[in-house]
């Protein structure tokens, strides 16, 4: 982790996660725990994209839960995953929020890396978010996103999966303010760019709702630039900041 | 004089579970296209062979990964109302998750009318009383049991039957000659097989795993200006 910064002056503070060693090998398991206290504004991102090397003996895996607070922000922000040749990747991310909480979570899964440029080399990808929203009166999930993709098994680079392209890129918003009037905009928004995007709504549990956005292109920057208007959109909306700009590369 | 050899009875659940996947069961099943009716409007969908691809990705992922673990899970104790919460939360898509709740509750409602049972009951009171949504594969899959269909029969029945009212839709919209459907149907044998044994390996963290393509399309059939389907 470093040295918690802030980027603009709207009370938003920035952690960046490190990935020690530059990379995930097998059978490595980190745990992160994340909770953002009521009223609190967090933005969580990471230092460099998650690489997972070759893991020949067992899976790598990321454990990652959060916890909202009463009216706290949280934007997850991290960097994209690339999949080595071979390499096998667990990512379980269990939230739970607060019907006065806010999450904007982005997302961007790359084809890979292999020694012969050839994509969709890697064994197994997995990432499952399961949102649950917690009220005095009990837990119920609002969503569950799960994504696996095995290229050995199923041709995933066709119809019904990636469709011709390459890249994957995924935005979760849970917030009282999402409503179909949101999912239309940022639509509208996405049809700008050069992506095959949907866009739609979960049902509304507690006075709050998932909006989901899943988005193929074929570049990182290219899903970075559309995710990146998205959230901007609603940065610019619901807190008068500007777009994000991290400043890394 | 010999005996009449007869030949093998009837199960005891043959016919009954015939009429609860004949296409004919009154669930409003040809109103809903599950998402090829995008593919149709781009043009990815447009004959036989185009219509059989995406009906072999959408058996072979969102329908095992969904609707045929969420049978085996129920006919492996895992309780109604758990299953019902897990798919409402993965189906995001609303049309699609509108779809499984609106062809559920008929489900729910032909079943008490001609296969009753205490756990059929159980399910609609869950539902009458807000407290699950009344998905389709579930409300099968409670019927199919009390009726004593195992497992892999009813998983096979309950696939070949989505795929056939998905392949009658595809004839009335792509549109496709009858018989062309019937090659369709005779092609899905094999994956159907494929798919009920792909569903029995699978583990609770690969529930509800979705294919972005199919998943986007489903989104997408929410803003298609001129649409025959609901879905």
């Amino acid at each position: 982790m470093l040295r918690p910064h802030y980027l603009d002056e709207s009370g938003q503070v920035c952690y960046v996660v490190v990935n020690p060693g530059g990379a995930y090998l097998g059978a490595d398991l980190y745990v992160v725990d994340v909770e953002v206290g009521d009223g609190a504004d967090l933005l969580l991102t990471t230092q460099s994209a998650t690489k997972i090397y070759r893991t020949p003996a067992s899976f790598a895996e990321q454990r990652m839960t959060v916890r909202l607070g009463e009216g706290s922000r949280l934007e997850l922000a991290p960097d994209q995953v690339i999949a080595y040749r071979e390499a096998s990747y667990r990512q379980n991310t269990y939230i739970t929020v607060r019907p006065t909480s806010s999450l904007v979570m982005a997302e961007v899964i790359t084809p890979g890396w292999s020694p012969d440029g050839a994509s969709f080399r890697y064994e197994e990808l997995r990432l499952r978010n399961e949102i649950h929203v917690e009220t005095d009166g009990g837990t119920r999930l609002l969503a569950l996103d799960n994504l696996l993709i095995r290229p050995p098994i199923d041709d995933v680079t066709g119809t019904g999966f990636m469709e011709g392209y390459s890249h994957l890129g995924s935005l979760v918003v849970v917030d009282a303010r999402v409503d179909q009037a949101l999912a239309d905009d940022l639509h509208q928004l996405a049809e700008e760019f050069d992506a095959y995007t949907g866009v739609s709504l979960s049902a509304t549990m507690d006075g709050i709702t998932a909006l989901v956005l899943r988005s193929l292109s074929n570049s990182t920057e290219k899903l970075n630039t559309l995710l990146g208007g998205c959230s901007g959109l609603l940065r610019q909306r619901w807190y008068g900041q500007a777009p994000l700009n991290l400043r890394k590369y | 004089m010999a005996p009449h050899r007869r030949g093998p009875t009837v199960t005891s659940y043959q016919l009954s579970l015939q009429q609860l996947c004949d296409s004919s069961l009154p669930t409003g099943a040809f109103a809903h296209s599950l998402g090829f009716e995008t593919y149709i409007e781009r043009g990815v969908v447009r004959d036989e062979e185009s219509f059989d691809r995406w009906l072999g990705a959408f058996l072979s992922q969102q329908l095992t990964y969904s609707d045929a673990l969420a049978i085996r899970f129920l006919y492996e104790g895992v309780p109604v109302v758990e299953l019902d919460e897990l798919l409402s939360a993965q189906l995001l898509p609303r049309q699609v998750r509108e779809a499984s709740v609106k062809m559920g509750n008929r489900m729910l409602e032909i079943g008490t009318e001609v296969f009753p049972s205490p756990e059929l009951s159980a399910y609609r009171a869950l539902v009458s009383g807000g407290r699950a949504a009344g998905h389709q594969p579930l409300a099968f899959a409670v019927v199919a049991r009390s009726l004593g269909v195992p497992p892999a029969a009813a998983i096979a029945a309950y696939l070949f039957a989505t795929v056939t009212s998905l392949t009658q839709n595809a004839v009335r919209a792509i549109p496709l000659g009858q018989s062309a459907g019937q090659r369709v149907l005779r092609n899905a044998h094999d994956a159907v097989a494929a798919a009920v044994e792909r569903a029995a390996c699978l583990t609770p963290d690969d529930f509800g795993a979705v294919s972005p393509g199919l998943e986007i399309s489903q989104m997408r059939h929410e803003r298609q200006r001129a649409r025959m389907f609901m879905s």
